[in-house]
């Protein structure tokens, strides 16, 4: 499946200079944000909200918070990537070179995952300095740390392929994975919700991440972690497939 | 011998109904320095992209050395270097790292990649200008590291789209020799260009192209028994003449 190594190495490298020339977009802005958020809602509000299922309320919000920062990392990387290079015609040093199909999506991957580890690393040491850092099953922790990047990675690369305009990068975070962030439990147990909203959490896939996250951080799943985790390996095998063909047919690529 | 470019009724219409390339069939043989002309819109930048890989093809085969472009592309890549029409380069990039990426898609290791690269810098006589990011290059130092990076991978089939179009006479000088020793070492060359001087001075072969389609194929010689030589059959050739003798006149 993947033969040139270097090629591959290349694009990481490549795209990591890139990062290197925006620092504080890649990597301060997410830092001060999930700052923000610890600080307020975590330090702040939760120092007067009683504990949950034993937890302080910052150990509860934290694994939350750092995943919609790996969200965000993920799906930012993914389309800025991706429609720069469309945008400045470079994504066509790669099409007239020698790297298969899998090789240029694994190349972009590899370095979504990288930014949100990264993100991840910025995050949890600014939660070890709040006291909220816990670590239940570390090889868990991993497994939703990637795969959820994947999945991101994989949708910001779909819309990053689709997008006529810089505006449409934004639409699928602003209409969708902002709002399912906020009500997919980062703040709140599925229980604080009215009886009929709560449909909507289970319904929603960023709960599942979430929740993922949280369990794998604190040990508190409040939803069936075998489903979750089944649904987001398929969800990255299906997204995978996806960009796949659309790469193999040139779907926003190839003229 | 298998030709090192064989193109076979080739048709690219693109998804706003354009028909960039209507039929066109060539065979370019090893070893030859083949002239792509025709005016702008005639569709010889869509068939470089064809054959390169940025469009895909309606329908038609193409082979380069007998590799099929499409269903093998990873190898039919490995035979190609492009020197494309536009700066396709990130242009916050420097030169050095631009050459060198490209040695890295084409899966070239460190060491061998970097006396590559600093063998061409060195060629193009970018060496001063190594390290500067590529926006801050003039035009002609532009497209000196784009040809650097076209020949990174020491391609069998090397296309050059309009290589000399905006650059010095110094630089395109230059770049006539280089292309004339690369060929002689046995390099096959497709040159589009616009000034039919650089085609009579470079090339054996001429195809003159018009919508979409070849209309004259040859080798050099058969376009200087004309009277009026190649200027001639090309105006001819694309049905501009009676316009060019009209404006002669007035």
């Amino acid at each position: 499946m993947i033969g040139n190594w270097i090629g591959l190495w290349t694009m990481v490298r490549r795209e990591i200079q890139r990062l290197m020339r925006v620092p504080i977009q890649a990597v301060v802005a997410p830092l001060i944000s999930a700052l923000l958020f610890i600080f307020i809602f975590g330090f702040v509000v939760g120092g007067r909200i009683n504990t949950i299922a034993g937890h302080r309320y910052i150990e509860f919000v934290f694994p939350g918070v750092l995943m919609m920062n790996i969200v965000n990392a993920a799906f930012l990387q993914a389309t800025s990537q991706i429609y720069f290079q469309r945008f400045q015609k470079s994504i066509e040093e790669i099409l007239v070179s020698p790297l298969s199909y899998v090789e240029m999506i694994a190349g972009a991957i590899s370095i979504v995952i990288i930014r949100s580890v990264v993100t991840a690393i910025g995050i949890m040491l600014i939660g070890v300095a709040f006291g909220a850092v816990h670590m239940y099953s570390l090889p868990e922790f991993l497994f939703w740390v990637i795969f959820v990047s994947m999945i991101f990675g994989f949708l910001g690369i779909i819309v990053a392929l689709w997008a006529k305009t810089f505006e449409q990068l934004n639409i699928l975070t602003v209409f969708f994975i902002q709002p399912l962030s906020m009500v997919g439990g980062v703040f709140n147990t599925i229980g604080m919700l009215p009886p009929w909203l709560r449909w909507l959490a289970y319904g929603n896939p960023l709960f599942y991440f979430i929740n993922g996250l949280r369990y794998s951080m604190i040990g508190f799943s409040e939803g069936p972690a075998v489903f979750g985790a089944i649904f987001t390996v398929v969800l990255a095998a299906v997204l995978g497939t996806i960009v796949w063909r659309l790469y193999a047919i040139g779907w926003g690529l190839r003229e | 011998m298998t030709p090192a470019l064989e193109i076979s009724h080739l048709r690219k219409v693109y998804r706003s109904g354009t028909v960039a390339v209507e039929d066109v069939s060539l065979t370019i043989q090893p070893g030859d320095f083949f002239g792509f002309l025709g005016p702008n819109g005639a569709g010889k930048s869509t068939t470089i992209h064809c054959i390169t890989g940025i469009s895909n093809p309606t329908s038609g085969t193409i082979k380069i050395f007998g590799v099929d472009a499409v269903a093998d592309y990873r190898k039919a890549r490995t035979l190609v270097g492009l020197s494309p029409q536009e700066f396709n380069v990130d242009p916050f990039a420097n030169a050095r790292n631009i050459v060198d990426w490209m040695g890295g898609y084409f899966g070239i290791p460190a060491a061998v990649r970097q006396k590559r690269v600093d063998m061409l810098i060195e060629r193009f006589d970018l060496v001063p200008h190594a390290n500067k990011p590529f926006r801050e290059l003039s035009g002609g130092l532009k497209r000196r590291v784009i040809l650097a990076r076209a020949m990174v991978n020491d391609p069998q089939l090397l296309i050059l789209d309009e290589p000399t179009a905006g650059v010095d006479v110094e630089l395109r000088m230059d770049l006539w020799r280089y292309l004339q020793e690369l060929n002689r070492d046995g390099k096959t060359i497709l040159l589009t260009s616009h000034y039919l001087e650089e085609i009579e001075r470079l090339c054996r072969t001429i195809a003159i192209v018009a919508h979409g389609q070849i209309v004259r194929h040859g080798p050099k010689e058969e376009f200087f028994t004309e009277p009026g030589g190649l200027e001639r059959a090309y105006l001819a050739a694309t049905g501009k003449v009676a316009d060019h003798i009209a404006a002669g006149a007035r």
